[in-house]
Formats: C-alpha cells, structure tokens, sequence
C-alpha cells in the first residue's frame, strides 16, 4: 500500500499511511518525544477534518515513533515567545490545538490512539478525547504541571475529574505517573495490548471496513490482556485517595494526607506529600478548581476555561510561575523554582478568580470553538 | 433555532451519503437536537456565570464542590444512560431500603466535612455555608435535605434557641458529630397548625427533681415526627407545662427515645407513619410517652424555667409572647423551604425547558420539519411566565436568607411575615410549575428518571408543613390589618414591611399604556402598591364594618377571608418586585441588566393578567387588561430566545437534570437499554 509523507516540507513532523478504509497517522519528532508543535497541530486538524469527511475513511489510527506517544507542548518555544514579549502568539497556537482537542472529543469516527510510550500535556489531549486509548507496559501517562507552574490543561479538567472517585484530583495535582495497567484500571486507557502484540493489532485494525464501535472494541479485544496492577499502585490507594483528595481546599487535602502519614508509615502517601510541596502554589488552586469545574461541565466548556488559564499564566499579571518552572525544570535545570507567592496561605482566591476570568486585554482572543454537525453519542468522550 | 433550509439540506445530504454511519441512520427519520448542539444554536447573551452567581447568591464554590462530591461517589446511584451520566436516588427501592441509604449518606456528608460547623460555628458565613450545602443535597433528593433538616435545624435549632449554655456545651458538638441523632416532636395527630392545642402534658416531681411527659390520649400522640421510625435517638418534646395544677402554656424538653444502639427506651412506644407520597427516605414516626421521667435540666430552659422544689419562672409574663419565643426554630426552616421550592422550580424548568428545544410536534406546512415546542407560542406561554416567576422569586428568597443570618430582635417581625409569606407563595408557584413541566414534557415526564412528575410527590408537603399556607397567609393579612389599625389609631406613618407607600398619596395609573409604560419599572411598582395599598383599605373597613355590627374580631377576620387570600397575595407580589428591582439596580449597566429588566417586565406583567383583583376592583381598565395580556405574549417571543442561557444559569449540573434534557433519542436508543 502507498504510504507517504506530510507533504508539508520542513521536517515531515506527521507521517500518514493510507491502508483501504484506515489511515495511521504518525506523530514524527522522536528526537522531542514527538512534542507537539504548531506545524504538527496544523497538520493533525487539516488530516482530521478531512478524514471526516471522507466517507472512504472508517477509522483513524494515532501513534508516535519512537519511545514517546507525545510527552507534551512545545515548551521552550512557549517560554520564548513569552520573553521576548510575544505571549499571545503561543496563545493562538494553544486556541488551534483546543480546536483540534475539541474536533477529536466530538469526532464521528472512531479514534484509535496507540499509546506504547510516553504520554504527557499535549499528548494526553490528542489521545484520550477520542474514542479507543490502547496502553502497553511501555505507557507512561503523567499531567505533570503543577511542577511547572502551569495546571493541567489541553482539556484535561474534563477527563480527570470523571475518572473514579477523586483519582482525578490525585493525578492533576501531584503529577503521579501511571503505567499502562493503571491506566486501563481507572479508565485513562481503554484496552491493554502488550507491545509485541501491537504489529498484529494494527493489522487487524487495517481490515475494518466499519465505523461501528463495537465492531473495532471487539477487533482490539482480540489481543488485550487484563494486566495485574503492581502492588504499591496508586489505584490501589483509592480509598486514602477518596478521603483525602475529596477535601475542599488544597490546604485541607494536604492537612488530610498528613494526618493519614500519622497514622501509618508509607512511601506512597510522602511521595504524594512531596510533590503538592514542591509544585507551585498558586497552581495548585488553580488545578484544583478547573478540575472540580470541570467535573460539572461540558468538554467544550472545560477547554474554554482551561485556555483562559493558559492565557493568564503566560500573560504572568498575577504570578510569573510559568515562566519560572520552566526555567528550573526545563532550562536550567537546577530544580529549584523560587515560586511567587511562595506558599499556599499567601494564594487569595481574589487572585485564583482572575485565572478564571476573560483576559483584560483587546487583542485577545477567547476561544471559539468549531461547529459540529449533530453528534452522534459516540463522538462523546467514553470515560 | 434551527434554520429550516439548513435542515432540509442536512436531511437531503444524509440520502445522498455512500454509507451513513449507523449512528446517523438511527436518526435519519427525525434528527434531534442533542446537548452540545443546543448550546451552538442558542448562544448566550448575556454572561451565564455572573447571572448564575446572582441567583445562587453567595457560596458558589462549595456548592460546585458538593456536587462534585456526590457525582464521584457510588453511594448516590450514578446511572449511565447512554453516554451520559445521571445522579438521583433509586426510587424503586422498598421505603426501608430509601431510608437507610438516607443516613448512609448523611454519614458520608460528615464524613467529608460537609456539616462541619453547622452547630457550633455560628457566624454569618457559616450560617450561609450551612444554607449553601443543604440546599445542593436538596437538588440531589429532597430526603436528603429534610432529614439534614430535620436533625440540624429542628433539633439542633431547638437547643439553640430555646436551651442555654449546659444544653449547647452538652449536645451541640455531639449533635454536629451525629453521636446522637435528633428529632423535633411537635405536631400531634389531633393538632398541627394550632401548635398551642397541643395534649401532651408534663408535670414536675420536686422530690426527684424529674419532669414527668405523658401522652394522655390517642389524639396526643406525636405524629409524622422525622427520624422518629428509624433513627433518632433523642427528640425535643413540645408538651403542655402543668406545675401545681396550673398550665403554664407549651414548653420543650429533650427526651432520649433509643439508646445508643437503636433499641426503644422503656416507657416510649414508637410507631410508623407508614409509606408516603413522597419523601419516603424520611424514617416519619409516631411517638406515645407514657409517663417517661427526665431530669429537669431537660427543660430547654431560655425562655422559662422551674427551680428545684417546683417553682416556675419566666422572665416573659405574657403566655402569648412566651409562645412565640417557642416558634422561633420554624422560622429557619420556612426560609429554607422557600429557597428549596425554588431550586425545586429551577430544576423542573431546566429540564422542561431543554425538552421543549429539542423536541419537535408536528409541522405547520406540509414538507416542512416538524416545529420545536418551545417555538409555539402557546408553549411558550405555559413556561416562560413561571421562568420569569422562578427567577423573581429566587431573587426575594436570597434576600429573606440575607435578614434571616443577619437577623436582630427589630427583625424579628418582618422576618416572621416575609417568611410565611415567600414559604407559602413559593412552594405554591413550585407545585403549579412542576405540574406544568409534567404535562409540557407529555409522557416523558411521567419517567421517575425525569424528575418533574416526581417531584411533585416529593415537594407536595411543603404546602403542608412548618406551618400550612393557607393558614400563613391568613397571618399575613392579620399582620397587615394590625399595622393598619396601629397607625392609624396612633395617627403614625407605616414604618415597616415595606409599607411606607401608604403614607404619601395614592400613585395614579396612565390611563393609556402603551408597551414602553407597560413595561416601566415605576408603572409596574406603582400597580402593585395601588392593589396592595386599597385591599388594605377594602379589609380593614369589612373588618372594622363588621366589628360596628357586634361581630367578635376574630370571627369578623375569618369571615374576610376572600380579601384576606387578595390581600395576602398583593403583599407577597409587591415584595418579590420590590427586591427584584432592588437586585436590578445594583447590576451594572449590560446585556444581564437587560434581561433582568425583561424578566422583571414578564413577572410583573403575568401577576397583573393572573390576579382577578386588578379587574375586579378597577385598578386597570378592560383596554388595561387586554393591554397586559398582549405584552405577556410579546415578552414570551422575546424570551424566547434566551431560554436556554436563562435555565443554563440556574447552576444545576448535567448529572441533576434527567435524560430528557439532553439527547433523548440516544437515552433511549436500544443500544442504551441494560441488555
């Protein structure tokens, strides 16, 4: 079968493979753990939308080369723009990518992302909004923002604050990393197939010649496994996780954790400790409340709101932590983010509301999100 | 709405399509509207959070947080249907299995922290907090919110304001805790409203230092007493107080009624009140003491008190304001019930309202698509007057919250009034609009699962108890004719109530009116005075009429009873428009105030076309009345198109709405049938 190339010169960050009604595209930055970038977002609408309409297009493969699905934006190009002055142009990169998060949430056809890797930000949002997540014992799934003084964002406040109980809150506020059996079990992934078993599957996959879900669960069933969860697994602490992270405020989750390290020696909930301690404070209020926003919220509502966010943190008018994390995780290296404020008492909510509010500013842009014809149920997000 | 040549082309191009998905050709025969279409096609114009904010009032964030709360936890019966997911209590279950999932959910809202504070932290913002929670697990299930009710305001208001200092040390924590759990026994099964008939009587034993409470007769039993059948373990028993063989009127004491492992005290018997209309997560009881002793420090003791060898002192003389002390607790739960009848409204209209965009009936012209309800005038007539009416009366039901926390004894009178009056009118507009949505969602809202027809088994009590409206009412135009005579026997202004329009002189009605007067703040706040002010005047002089003729003022009160109910009725309309226009004019300037001054216009309007009194005695004209009906149905096409945005603004979360708000054909497509 022909396979080519994006056409689009600089460096074919997408590749496509057309095999009868399936196409597979490949996100192609291996040496950036295929970080998404505008050219890669460009492309990934303009292959989306046309494969849409194509009525000789039943099913639409997502995967990376390399070790990584996706491990994220493009953030050193975002802290770039930001200082020298030119925040609203990663801005417009961010409105684009929403759009396309929000043509995969509530896209006709079945979406099947192959996630035998790294799976961080951005590559969460090309994956999890559509329709089938197939994790491996490779998958590596984080939304790690709170460290970089941003929150977790590419609408993730709608799918984490659907997944049981208050797991969401854990993983949006401390960044914890999940492998493939943990994905599957709180429903980040929708199948586990072990990588040796993914040439098989695809070409499985390459035979559909039916949009229909059950039809494409059942081929992917075909090779799955119900892999056990690692004894020290987070989901494992469901419970502890429910009781603490259920808490009202995030001064009340992290009074809630150690008042449960009192009672009992464990490595996971000081691990948990430690990351609320060490991630920017003001991100930290404001992941905690996209996500319980989220939770009552439509997935067009939860982009808008999470762009507004991302304007606001890169704008840096209430705290430049952004612009800081990055700096300590990212660039320099040093690991020691000097956040501002530097602890959550000194947080106001009067500052968390500005996050939330339009940006104060006449070129800016609020999001608009794309029309859609009328949705069929399954253009739904699944979790 | 959907332009109809877009629609056509839709349908045209799904026959022409090679293979239409399977999904589409389910719905090719009539396509539906789903949620997120419903938001495109009806975009907003004002901004949906600031007017939400408005309406909640205060404590939007932890409101969101319960919510949260409860869509993430199994023990509040999540259901998937189709690609959605709904939270309401299963109420297929037996009486007995809806009752102890109450109090298992009660017990995981303690657990959260959910009540931390709603006894022992008596600030303002607490105060608010507390209405602020309450009011959310009412939208999740009106058990819920009565058995929290019941234990934190009855009882737990009870030892706070008629005990003193060693009850609020002895029981206020623990109540808080749940270590015990209370109920309010007032009402018996021969008196409910006549609270001050009631038969049980406790006498006192100086020798042990005992009260002795007795029910003496079968008609003072205390009845439909919350919690009573299952769960309480202590109650506030009102009784008849007789000390040396004199009746010192009614008096509270705590009595324990199970210890501490849910067996019946000795000397209590306890019966069912057997399965309801609704509310049947409420454990209801019947309750009989047979001459049960209790220590006399059992005697909430603030307002009176007997010493140890048998003495009675109060510190208030008059037995009748004595007994209005007593009252006092039933005036937090009239404010509640106010705003839950509101929220209740809210939530039938939300999905009435959704329903009514999505579902099409019949075309007008043949070949054309079948027409959305909500675009039939006729339609729009039936909800949008009640939207209109939701929304002025949830602004007057924050403000009688607001008097309520920050209440002092000056207060006390008004709050009293505005109570009865926004409890009885309000869980009145409640019921007449669930019973619309019923009908205007057809068969569908039949469906438990759709909320509106079941509701109204749930809320029907509220007409009933903390006090019957019809009976409230009557209180009402009492109230007002004693204002009346004060003043004018003193030869003083009004001062109160919002009164004071009676002293300057009587406003006077264009005699045109045109639709830029008809919908005039001042035109519409000068017609409510003019009714309030001469159904005043009209009572007063029957009453006082009657009285010149030797009838006993009471009789010659009930006997008024036509002007009363008018009277009444103006009094609760002229404050809901008086704090509508209140809250219009702290707004800013903009689309939102805009459509405030819309919706105040509609209520305004509609009460004018309801209430015979505007023609009966004159104060519109026949051309007047013609006049306010055609602006009525002018302003329901004007509404029309920011429906969605005004329901969408109540707050109320996807997953507390019901199938039939978003897409119902999916909800109801075989491939969301349980198989």
């Amino acid at each position: 079968m022909a396979s080519f190339s994006s056409s689009n010169g600089e460096e074919d960050q997408v590749l496509v493979e057309e095999k009868s009604f399936v196409r597979t595209v490949i996100l192609n930055r291996p040496k950036r753990l295929n970080a998404a970038s505008y050219h890669m977002i460009s492309r990934l609408w303009e292959l989306f939308l046309v494969y849409e309409k194509d009525p000789y297009v039943k099913l639409v493969i997502l995967k990376g080369k390399g070790r990584a699905f996706c491990a994220g934006g493009d953030v050193a190009a975002v802290v770039h723009d930001i200082n020298n002055g030119n925040w609203k142009s990663s801005a417009s990169v961010f409105r684009k990518e929403y759009r396309l998060f929000y043509l995969m949430a509530t896209y006709c056809k079945p979406q099947v992302s192959i996630l035998n890797g790294i799976v961080m930000g951005a590559g969460a949002g090309f994956s999890i909004h559509g329709s089938f997540r197939v994790a491996t014992e490779n998958s590596v799934f984080a939304m790690p923002e709170t460290a970089l003084g941003l929150f977790p964002d590419i609408g993730s406040s709608y799918f984490l604050s659907r997944l049981p109980g208050h797991f969401g809150e854990y993983l949006g506020l401390t960044g914890a990393r999940l492998d493939g059996a943990e994905m599957l079990a709180c429903g980040l992934a929708t199948h586990f197939v072990p990588s040796v078993e993914l040439l098989s599957l695809e070409a499985a996959l390459h035979s559909v010649d039916s949009s229909d879900q059950a039809i494409i669960s059942a081929v992917i069933g075909e090779y799955s496994e119900l892999p056990m969860l690692e004894k020290q697994s987070a989901y494992n602490r469901l419970d502890v996780i429910n009781r603490c992270f259920s808490r009202r405020t995030v001064e009340d989750i992290l009074s809630a954790l150690e008042q449960e390290a009192t009672n009992e020696v464990d490595d996971w909930i000081q691990a948990s400790l430690q990351s609320l301690k060490k991630a920017s404070p003001i991100s930290l209020k404001i992941s905690l409340r996209s996500i319980r926003e989220g939770r009552l919220q439509g997935v067009g509502q939860c982009l808008v709101r999470e762009h507004r966010i991302d304007c606001h943190a890169m704008r840096g008018e209430v705290s430049k932590d952004f612009v800081e994390g990055c700096r300590a995780v990212i660039l320099d290296k040093d690991r020691n983010p000097k956040w501002e404020p530097p602890r959550l008492g000194l947080v106001t909510d009067k500052m968390v509301d500005i996050y939330f509010s339009k940006v104060d500013d006449e070129d800016w842009e609020e999001l608009k999100l794309p029309p859609r014809p009328n949705l069929p149920a399954s253009a739904f997000a699944k979790l | 709405m959907m332009d109809q040549a877009l629609w056509r082309a839709w349908v045209i191009k799904n026959h022409l399509t090679l293979d239409p998905s399977p999904q589409t050709r389910s719905l090719s025969g009539a396509p539906c509207l789903d949620y997120s279409l419903l938001e495109l096609i009806e975009p907003a114009s004002f901004d949906i959070a600031a007017m939400r904010a408005l309406l909640d009032g205060h404590n939007v964030p932890e409101r969101d947080w319960l919510f949260g709360l409860m869509t993430q936890s199994k023990l509040f019966n999540p259901r998937r249907v189709g690609s959605r997911v709904f939270v309401a209590p299963d109420y297929n279950q037996s009486m007995e299995q809806q009752r102890e999932l109450t109090m298992r959910r009660i017990k995981f809202l303690l657990e959260k922290g959910v009540v931390d504070g709603w006894l022992t932290r008596g600030t303002v913002e607490e105060e608010l907090r507390k209405f602020a929670l309450q009011e959310v697990a009412d939208i999740y299930d009106h058990s819920l919110a009565i058995k929290l009710g019941v234990h934190f305001f009855l009882w737990g208001g009870a030892i706070q304001f008629f005990g003193t200092e060693r009850h609020h040390v002895k029981w206020l924590r623990d109540t808080e805790n749940y270590v015990v759990k209370g109920c309010f026994a007032m009402t018996e099964l021969g008196h409910g409203s006549n609270v001050r008939g009631i038969e049980t009587v406790t006498t006192y034993d100086p020798r042990t230092e005992d009260f002795i409470i007795n029910t003496p007769c079968e008609s003072a039993q205390k009845y439909w007493i919350g919690g009573a059948a299952n769960h309480a373990t202590h109650t506030v028993a009102f009784s008849q107080l007789n000390i040396n063989g004199i009746n010192q009127g009614v008096h509270a004491f705590i009595v324990q009624i199970r210890d501490a492992d849910g067996n019946i005290c000795p000397n209590i018997r306890i019966a069912d009140c057997g399965h309801k209309i609704g509310l049947n997560g409420v454990d209801n009881g019947r309750i009989w003491f047979d001459n049960v002793r209790i220590p006399r420090e059992n005697l909430l003791n603030s307002v009176a008190d007997v010493s140890p060898d048998g003495e009675y002192l109060s510190a208030i003389k008059d037995p009748d304001q004595r007994f209005a002390a007593f009252l006092a607790p039933l005036t937090a739960g009239r404010v509640s019930l106010a705003v839950s009848a509101i929220y209740s409204a809210k939530i039938g209209l939300a999905i009435t309202i959704r329903y009514a965009l999505s579902r099409r009936a019949f075309s007008v012209a043949p070949n054309q698509p079948e027409v959305l309800l909500l675009d039939y005038p006729s339609h729009q007539r039936r909800l949008l007057p009640l939207l209109a009416k939701t929304y002025a009366m949830s602004f007057s039901a924050n403000h009688l919250k607001m008097i309520y926390v920050k209440r002092t004894p000056e207060l006390n009178k008004t709050i009293h009034i505005l109570s009865s009056a926004f409890k009885a009118s309000f869980t009145w507009h409640n019921m007449r609009t669930l019973q619309e949505c019923r009908e205007a969602c057809g068969g569908q809202g039949l469906k438990t699962e759709n909320r509106v027809g079941h509701l109204k088994g749930e809320k029907d009590v509220q007409s009933t108890f903390e006090g019957d409206n019809n009976v409230l009412m009557q209180q009402i135009s009492k109230t007002l004719f004693a204002e009346y005579l004060a003043a004018r026997k003193r030869n003083e202004p009004f001062k109160g109530l919002g009164l004071e329009h009676m002293n300057g002189p009587c406003p006077v009605l264009p005699q045109q009116l045109p639709s830029t007067v008809l919908r005039g703040g001042q035109f519409q706040v000068d017609a409510f005075r003019v009714r309030e002010r001469d159904l005043l005047n009209r009572f007063a002089e029957e009453i006082l009429q009657r009285q010149a003729r030797g009838e006993r003022k009471e009789h010659a009160l009930l006997s008024s009873y036509q002007l009363a109910e008018d009277l009444g009725r103006a009094f609760s309309d002229r404050c809901v428009l008086q704090n509508f226009v209140e809250v219009e004019e702290n707004s800013p300037a903009g689309s939102l105030r805009d459509m405030l001054a819309l919706l105040r216009s509609m209520y305004s309007l509609t009460c004018m076309e309801e209430d015979a009194s505007f023609l009966r005695y004159g104060y519109l004209s026949t051309e007047n009345a013609a006049a306010v009906r055609k602006e009525v149905a002018k302003l329901c096409s004007e509404l029309r198109p920011h429906s969605l945005a005004l329901v969408n603004s109540f707050g109320i979360p996807d997953a507390f709405l019901s199938p039939i708000a978003f897409n119902w054909v999916e909800a109801n497509s075989w491939s969301s049938v349980q198989h």
